[in-house]
């Protein structure tokens, strides 16, 4: 069986990538904070597989597991803390972002980033 | 009583969610801003340092490798905290009061994003825990959208959703460095990894320890504002209310610094951290002057001056002796007072004349002695002329910049301060001492006379420091003695 | 002669920074100062590199010097560069994301 560890760390680094990628050469705004967000996700996958452990377990304490063992099998538990907290704050994050997209594309009629988000001084020209 | 730690972040937050709750009742709405504001510059003066660990987890000791470990999120309140925080809290209730004075009909949701950017860059310069400033370095980010989206300024909006793509990169790559830091120690504690660095369980030389490095800068430089997002950060200055903007301008410097010494603790062993630091400094410096004196759009120009300024906090940083990160920790102070000045100043001109184009003011000195009075003050004292504060922070940098053995350094200092100088001299002499033109018509408007009173506060603040240095400059000096 | 001339055209170039609306001598002097700002101050940044070699600060003075004379006026380019559109903010945040990753990867060891 490959390594699900590296597996994964590559999957997250591929995240990152498409995303920086969508970044800068995708034009349409909801697009590319559809790329964005996969930089997020990148982030977050990349610090759960920090906490994996290979045939480790869950790690809550049962009553009546032995606390030695406990110690030696259970997952590390503070990344999956952090990543939940992490999840919320990119949720509220990419739900201000769309209501600004709302708000931007009633007053242009488009989504495009060149014309959207232009310098200021050219976007009194697109917007009349 | 260290039970008032944790109180300056619950303080405001709390109050924040309670007035947006209620934010039908208007004048509720804002006794209870006004009294909870007034709070927020007390609870720093009046609290103990000391440390605060939350859930009440004691740090434990392993005695089998004799290291402590904090297992709580911990709050180390010191003298740095306390002038820091202070600073923010009275800048608040400045622009809470000229808010609540301006309008007649206050706005909760507004209120709370207020509240809620001072909750989260208290928090961040008082955690000792790396992914809890993370959190509020997050949540500042969305406080300073909202207060840019609610402007009435034009275009406002688009540069808010600029800011908050750019923060969309710039946020995921320090959670990625937090996330190395986390895999190579284990802790999100800075004293746990710290220690970790210390006792060599890191390889300090590892290529992962140094991308860690790499990205958490990368995070930094969206924090502070300094290049490639210094056009950002001054668009944003520009595009909020001017009581807005000044206080953003504050959340900018805290948050940098709180992060940067953060860094600072961590990676100080590298030689290239300060390196880095020195570098984007000095760019930071470079463009923000030179292109503070192309605008046109004096808001915008205040903009790249304030982005500018923060060039040398970092440089005090890079350099990385006492004295030098004891004088951009000083000179971090007086920025945040003076360029709030200058915002809440300049802000006041465009109320009276709704005009922000420096080619159509002119002879506004008749009009507006007061603010134009006070707003040479606060210029020379960015600028750098005794005696006030900014004078004594510089003179500072300066002086640790040669001792350091980098004299290139103290001429650009130097160079800038001086160009900071023709950029604010150019600007006023266009605004107020240019002969009136024909087209700008004032028709009796007047400047708020709360915004009077707190730039005249500000203005007694920034002279205070500048004659008397010393009592800040001592506690930070044994604060970062302790750091080192 | 050439370089006298365009010397003498950075001024008219200047104007067209500002186009539309008018041009008032504070704001081309102060476009003229932070020319000479920008020179200054980036030739003596680079004198910093003496730390690193002495040979190599001179060199890259001296062509950075000539480079930046020969090119003026450089604030209507670094404004282009330095306009608040994403794309360009957005370009430049990420090279310098890439720039300092590689560099911190490969070579952070050897400063």
């Amino acid at each position: 069986m490959a390594d699900v560890q590296l597996i994964i760390l590559f999957t997250s680094m591929a995240l990152v990538v498409i995303g920086l990628y969508a970044a800068i050469f995708v034009d349409n705004i909801i697009k590319k904070i559809i790329g964005i967000s996969f930089i997020e996700e990148g982030a977050n996958l990349f610090i759960v597989a920090i906490g994996y452990k290979p045939g480790g377990v869950v790690p809550i304490l049962m009553p009546g597991m032995d606390t030695s063992w406990f110690a030696t099998n259970a997952a590390y538990p503070l990344p999956f803390g952090l990543v939940l907290t992490s999840i919320v704050i990119g949720a509220s994050t990419l739900a201000v972002m769309l209501a600004l997209v709302m708000v931007l594309y009633r007053r242009y009629g488009t989504l495009s980033t060149k014309v959207m988000l232009a310098d200021t001084s050219k976007q009194e020209e697109y917007n009349e | 009583m260290n039970e008032l730690i944790p109180l300056m972040v619950i303080v405001p937050l709390m109050a924040a969610l309670v007035i947006s709750a209620f934010s039908r009742f208007n004048t509720l709405t804002k006794a209870l801003a006004f009294i909870v504001a007034l709070c927020l510059p007390i609870i720093p003066l009046a609290s103990n340092y000391g440390l605060h660990y939350f859930g009440g987890y004691e740090p434990i000791l392993d005695n089998v490798t004799n290291v402590m470990y904090h297992p709580a999120i911990t709050y180390s309140f010191t003298f740095l905290q306390q002038i820091f925080i202070a600073g923010v809290g009275l800048l608040t209730f400045l622009v809470v009061f000229i808010y609540l004075t301006k309008y007649r009909k206050v706005s909760g949701p507004y209120l709370f994003l207020l509240f809620l950017g001072t909750a989260a860059v208290t928090a961040m310069i008082l955690t000792d825990d790396i992914f809890h400033m993370f959190v509020f370095f997050e949540i500042l980010a969305l406080a300073q959208v909202g207060i840019v989206a609610a402007s009435s300024i034009d275009y406002s909006y688009e540069m808010a959703l600029k800011y908050m793509i750019l923060g969309s990169i710039g946020s995921p790559m320090m959670l990625l460095g937090i996330g190395f830091l986390l895999a190579l120690t284990g802790s999100v504690n800075v004293t746990d990894i710290v220690a970790a660095v210390h006792n060599g369980l890191v390889n300090v030389k590892s290529p992962v320890f140094l991308l860690s490095l790499g990205l958490i800068f990368f995070g930094w430089l969206y924090a502070s504002g300094l290049p490639p997002f210094h056009t950002i950060k001054s668009g944003i200055y520009s595009k909020a209310e001017p009581h807005g903007a000044a206080l953003l301008q504050s959340f900018t410097v805290i948050s940098m610094i709180s992060i940067v010494l953060i860094m600072f603790r961590i990676y100080s062993t590298l030689p290239i951290f300060e390196v880095l630091i020195v570098f984007f400094s000095i760019l930071a410096m470079i463009l923000g002057v030179s292109l503070a004196l192309t605008q046109t759009d004096f808001r915008r120009m205040i903009g790249f001056l304030a982005v500018g300024e923060l060039g040398f906090i970092g440089l005090g940083i890079g350099l990385g002796t006492q004295f030098a990160i004891t004088a951009g920790l000083f000179q971090a102070l007086n920025e945040i007072i003076i360029t709030a000045l200058l915002f809440i100043g300049f802000g006041a001109i465009v109320n009276a004349t709704d005009e922000v184009d420096t080619r159509k003011l002119g002879g506004l000195l008749a009009q507006h002695p007061k603010v134009s009075i006070m707003l040479l003050i606060g210029g020379l004292a960015m600028a750098g002329v005794p005696p006030l504060s900014g004078f004594q922070s510089k003179l500072m940098l300066v002086q640790a910049s040669l001792s350091c053995g980098y004299p290139e350094l103290s001429i650009l200092a130097i160079m800038v301060s001086i160009a900071t100088f023709v950029v604010f001299v150019k600007t006023y002499y266009t605004m107020f001492l240019k002969p009136k033109p024909k087209e700008l018509e004032l028709e009796g408007k007047e400047v708020p006379r709360s915004m009077i009173i707190v730039m005249g506060v500000l203005l007694v603040i920034i002279i205070l420091l500048g004659v008397f240095p010393d009592v800040v400059t001592n506690g930070i000096s044994n604060f970062v003695g302790g750091i080192l | 002669m050439k370089l006298y001339d365009q010397i003498f055209d950075v001024v008219k170039q200047f104007k067209k920074l500002f186009s539309p609306g008018p041009v008032t001598n504070a704001d081309v002097s102060g476009s003229i100062t932070a020319e000479i700002f920008l020179i200054v101050s980036l030739v003596l940044a680079a004198i910093l590199l003496r730390h690193v070699n002495v040979l190599l600060a001179g060199l890259v003075t001296l062509i950075l010097a000539v480079v930046l004379i020969a090119n003026i006026p450089l604030i209507p380019k670094f404004k282009i560069e330095q306009e608040d559109s994403l794309e360009k903010m957005l370009f430049y945040a990420i090279i310098t994301l890439a720039i300092i990753v590689t560099f911190m990867y490969w070579g952070g060891n050897f400063v």
